[in-house]
């Protein structure tokens, strides 16, 4: 086997947390409102399955991302069916032009089967990215038990914190649920059938394949990632395995939901954030047949993305709010909302690399600016503008004003924006989000965050920017 | 060195619509009705005109590009006729293009007609733009309110000023002018407002309530300029001159540099600067008998006391609670209801703003006469405080 291992991983959620509670006093009068336990993460307005894919990469290559050869993107909500998700991942991300990219779409098992080949594959640092925003028609179960989110792993050559040693995979053109492009929302079968069908024809036989290459049993498993896409499909598996071994997933599924593609990722970062070294690790990716990965933990992590993710976040109490955000009513937001958003094409390939990226620009006298121009704006200098790349994602930054604006247009008022102070000196005006409640003050730290920008509804076309957040996210209130 | 264009032209009439929700007329009537009345002020025909500027800042809203709306509106003889747009500085740069014509000794006599015609938009408030293909990939699309309410928080934070202090400032700036509109006839919100109504209005961007926010109107209002000669041979006395028009533009200085606090607004520190050494003044709380600023929002004009040098530094919090810039205050401001309550059709405002000194300088201003008036000032500030266009004019007796 390959001299292969798993760097690192990363996680993330979007800020806002469902009440399930809410849908179901909502919707009481239908008997719709599901059992209104847990939470759901929402993504905002701006976010998608890439935005989410960003963030989560971000986590991964917390120590830098100059050493990637390769970026796979794996979702089953892509905004777009014909524009490269992993390309846009490598511009936010400024990666190498020549970089290697692939998606991975129609399937919530690619980002489990991507990691496999990985884990195999050829030499050279590899991120695997996988977000989802999936839509889900309001009332049915997936409305409710699904979140958004996104999780990250990098693969690379020698030593990391884990490594493969057996993996066994099955296909099986099983309808637990499917979603077709014409229709693009989950149709789903009887969960009896799918539970006893997915546990009898896929999960075990991939597993008893993998455990069986890896030369384990069943009970040297410590922690097991199995997505639960429909409830108790683990603890059917796990009698017959032998396993003993939580299914650390249980709690993504509890106070985030079901994360699609992005589910076994998140699992294998909240296994490896507790893991100790030794410990057995059975991953297993779930959606027409399973692929199931059996790991040993090899190091200690230093990564803590996931459960933060899970710690952190705002409540959700509307569901009205919930409808908006996930496209369950569309609302009437007046004149405001008819401005022509159209992005051109040109100016996004010769202006596009540079704000996906977020990059500035230092000058010869030292000063950084977003974004370039060609005459600095350092009153010192005279002549055009000679610079040096900067990349501002991750520099410090703080408000210099700010408000929250109701006048202007947005799907999810109010509108924060002003004028943000880099640490390096930048100064740019922009958009605020991850605000639930009060703006913040003048002097307040923040964070980027990358985001859709605008969306073309008249093209359905989305352009993508940096956006400011708070530094720090509030911690939510224990799971009732 | 530049010698200035102070007491070189005159300004021989004006004219003004009544500004407002003007379901009644589109642009080229208010342009007629401007024109007209200033025409019969000046005392001249038509045909006198040597050169013209139109001034509107919105170009795909009802006027139109180029300055053929204006000759046609008018049926101007065929002479240069030229559209200027700097923002809500556009009233202004008309009546600074008609001014250094003549100045210049090109033209004998020039019109300056500003003209903006928002109501049929169907917006409340201005409508929302592009910022060009370029800038939209990144810089948020903020309303006019929103840009104006960053100046009051960086403001409080650079003063340590309370912002119940602030809000009620700002409450007054706006209770003030709808005293004073009550009293103009072609203002468009003219009923008085208590100041519970306005602290007590809904939010429209933080900390700017309803009542912050000046009126989107339509309307119109023109000047007709010439040198202090040929007025005099039209048999003009009193004369009304123009001592000074300045402006300043950003260069991206503060919204792209780290320099600037967000507190203030520098260029009117500099175009003001330069506008009372244009005009010879060198104590503008003494030698001002009043201004017409640009509120646009409350916080704008609170500030801008400050940047004009009619407050010190963080004092304009207390001197507008003092009543400072009141009607009977030491520098009255806004006298006619100001942007916030004759209403701010863009291209149109610099010269209503010039309209209401021009007829305070020749005692014509009915109820709102105040005495002793030898300079008035008139601000413009377009864009936002962060990247802005900023014209100051000082008018005077010749």
């Amino acid at each position: 086997m390959a001299n292969r291992s798993i760097k690192s991983t990363g996680a993330y959620l979007p800020l806002l947390r469902f009440e399930r509670k809410a849908a179901r006093a909502e919707l009481a009068w239908s008997g719709l409102g599901g059992n209104g336990k847990g939470r759901r993460a929402v993504a905002g307005w701006d976010e998608d399955a890439l935005t989410q894919g960003v963030e989560a990469a971000r986590e991964a290559l917390a120590q830098g991302a100059g050493t990637v050869a390769r970026v796979v993107f794996a979702s089953t909500s892509p905004a777009f069916s014909d524009r490269s998700q992993a390309v846009l991942l490598a511009e936010a991300l400024h990666l190498a032009r020549d970089v290697e990219t692939a998606d991975l779409a129609n399937c919530r098992r690619t980002a489990v089967s991507a990691l496999l080949r990985a884990l195999r594959g050829p030499e050279g640092d590899e991120l695997i990215a996988a977000g989802e925003r999936r839509a889900a028609q309001p009332g049915s179960a997936a409305h409710l038990t699904w979140g958004d989110g996104a999780a990250a792993v990098v693969v690379g050559d020698g030593s990391g914190v884990a490594r493969l040693l057996g993996a066994g995979r099955v296909n099986l053109d099983l309808l637990d649920i499917y979603t077709s492009v014409s229709r693009g929302l989950p149709y789903a079968a009887e969960e009896r059938f799918v539970r006893d069908v997915m546990v009898s024809e896929a999960l075990i036989p991939a597993a008893q394949a993998a455990l069986a290459q890896a030369g384990r049993r069943g009970e040297d498993v410590a922690l097991a990632v199995v997505p639960e896409t429909v409830s108790g499909l683990y603890a059917a598996a796990a009698r017959k395995l032998g396993l003993s071994a939580p299914n650390v997933i249980d709690r993504l599924g509890a106070e985030a939901g079901e994360l699609g593609t992005a589910a076994p990722l998140f699992g294998l970062a909240l296994a490896l954030e507790q893991a100790e070294p030794g410990q057995i690790v059975l991953l297993a990716g779930c959606g027409n047949g399973c692929d199931v990965l059996v790991l040993e933990v090899t190091a200690k992590s230093d990564r803590r993305s996931a459960h933060r993710a899970l710690d952190e976040g705002a409540p959700l109490t509307s569901y009205s709010r919930l409808l908006s955000l996930t496209g369950g009513i569309d609302l009437d937001w007046g004149p405001r909302a008819e401005v022509n958003q159209k992005v051109s094409a040109s100016v996004l390939a010769r202006h596009g690399r540079e704000m996906h990226g977020f990059v500035g620009g230092r000058d010869q006298g030292g000063n950084v600016q977003f974004p370039k121009t060609p005459m600095p704006v350092n009153p010192a200098l005279a002549e055009r503008g000679v610079y040096e790349d900067v990349i501002l994602r991750d520099e410090p930054a703080r408000v210099v004003s700010i408000t929250a604006d109701r006048l202007n247009f947005t799907p999810d008022p109010p509108f924060h924006f002003g004028l943000v102070q880099f640490g390096n000196g930048a100064r740019v005006v922009m958009e605020h989000c991850d605000v639930e409640g009060a703006a913040q003050e003048v002097g307040a730290p923040l964070r980027m965050r990358f985001r859709i920008k605008a969306i073309d509804r008249q093209r359905q076309f989305r352009s993508y920017f940096w956006k400011a957040a708070p530094l720090a996210r509030p911690q939510l209130a224990a799971k009732e | 060195m530049a010698q200035g264009i102070r007491d070189k032209a005159v300004i021989i009439g004006m004219g003004c619509t009544r500004f407002g929700e003007r379901w009644d007329m589109s642009s080229d009537m208010l342009m007629a009705e401007a024109f007209e009345e200033a025409l019969a002020d000046a005392g001249i025909g038509r045909d006198q005109i040597g050169a013209a500027w139109l001034g509107s800042a919105l170009d795909d809203v009802n006027v139109g590009n180029s300055a053929i709306p204006l000759a046609t509106a008018l049926r101007l003889p065929p002479i240069p006729v030229t559209r200027v747009e700097n923002m809500c500085a556009t009233g202004t740069e008309a009546l600074r293009a008609a001014t250094y014509a003549v100045a210049s000794g090109a033209v004998d006599i020039a019109l300056a007609l500003g003209v903006e015609k928002l109501k049929d938009t169907g917006f409340g408030g201005l409508p929302i733009r592009t910022k060009g293909s370029v800038n939209d990939l990144w810089m948020p699309y903020g309303s006019a309110p929103g840009t104006f309410a960053q100046l009051a928080g960086a403001y409080a934070a650079r003063h340590g000023i309370d912002a119940g202090d602030l809000k009620r400032a700002m409450a007054h700036v706006s209770w003030k002018s709808h005293q004073n509109g009550a009293l103009s006839e072609k203002a468009h919100l003219r009923k008085p407002v208590s100041m519970e109504t306005i602290l007590h209005a809904p939010l429209i961007a933080d900390p700017l309530g309803l009542f912050d926010c000046c009126g989107v109107s339509d309307g119109a209002a023109a000047a007709i300029v010439t040198t202090p000669e040929i007025a005099r041979s039209l048999g003009r006395d009193a004369l009304v001159s123009v001592k000074s028009v300045q402006v300043c533009a950003s260069n991206g200085w503060e919204m792209q540099y780290g320099e600037w606090d967000g507190s203030y607004v520098r260029n009117t520190r500099i175009a003001s600067a330069r506008a009372y050494e244009e005009a010879g003044i060198s104590d503008p709380r003494r030698d001002l008998g009043l201004t017409e600023v640009h509120d646009c929002f409350s916080i704008t004009e609170l500030v801008a006391m400050e940047d004009l040098g009619l407050s010190d530094p963080g004092r304009a919090v207390a001197d507008v609670l003092d009543g400072r810039f009141d009607r009977d205050g030491a520098v009255p401001c806004q006298v006619d209801g100001g942007l916030k309550c004759f209403g701010h059709p863009v291209g149109a405002s610099g010269l209503r703003m010039a309209y209401e000194v021009y007829n305070q300088l020749q005692g014509r201003a009915g109820a709102r006469q105040l005495d002793n008036i030898d300079f008035g000032l008139t601000h413009n500030l377009g864009g936002q405080p962060s990247n802005s266009v900023v014209a100051v004019s000082v008018l005077g007796r010749l």
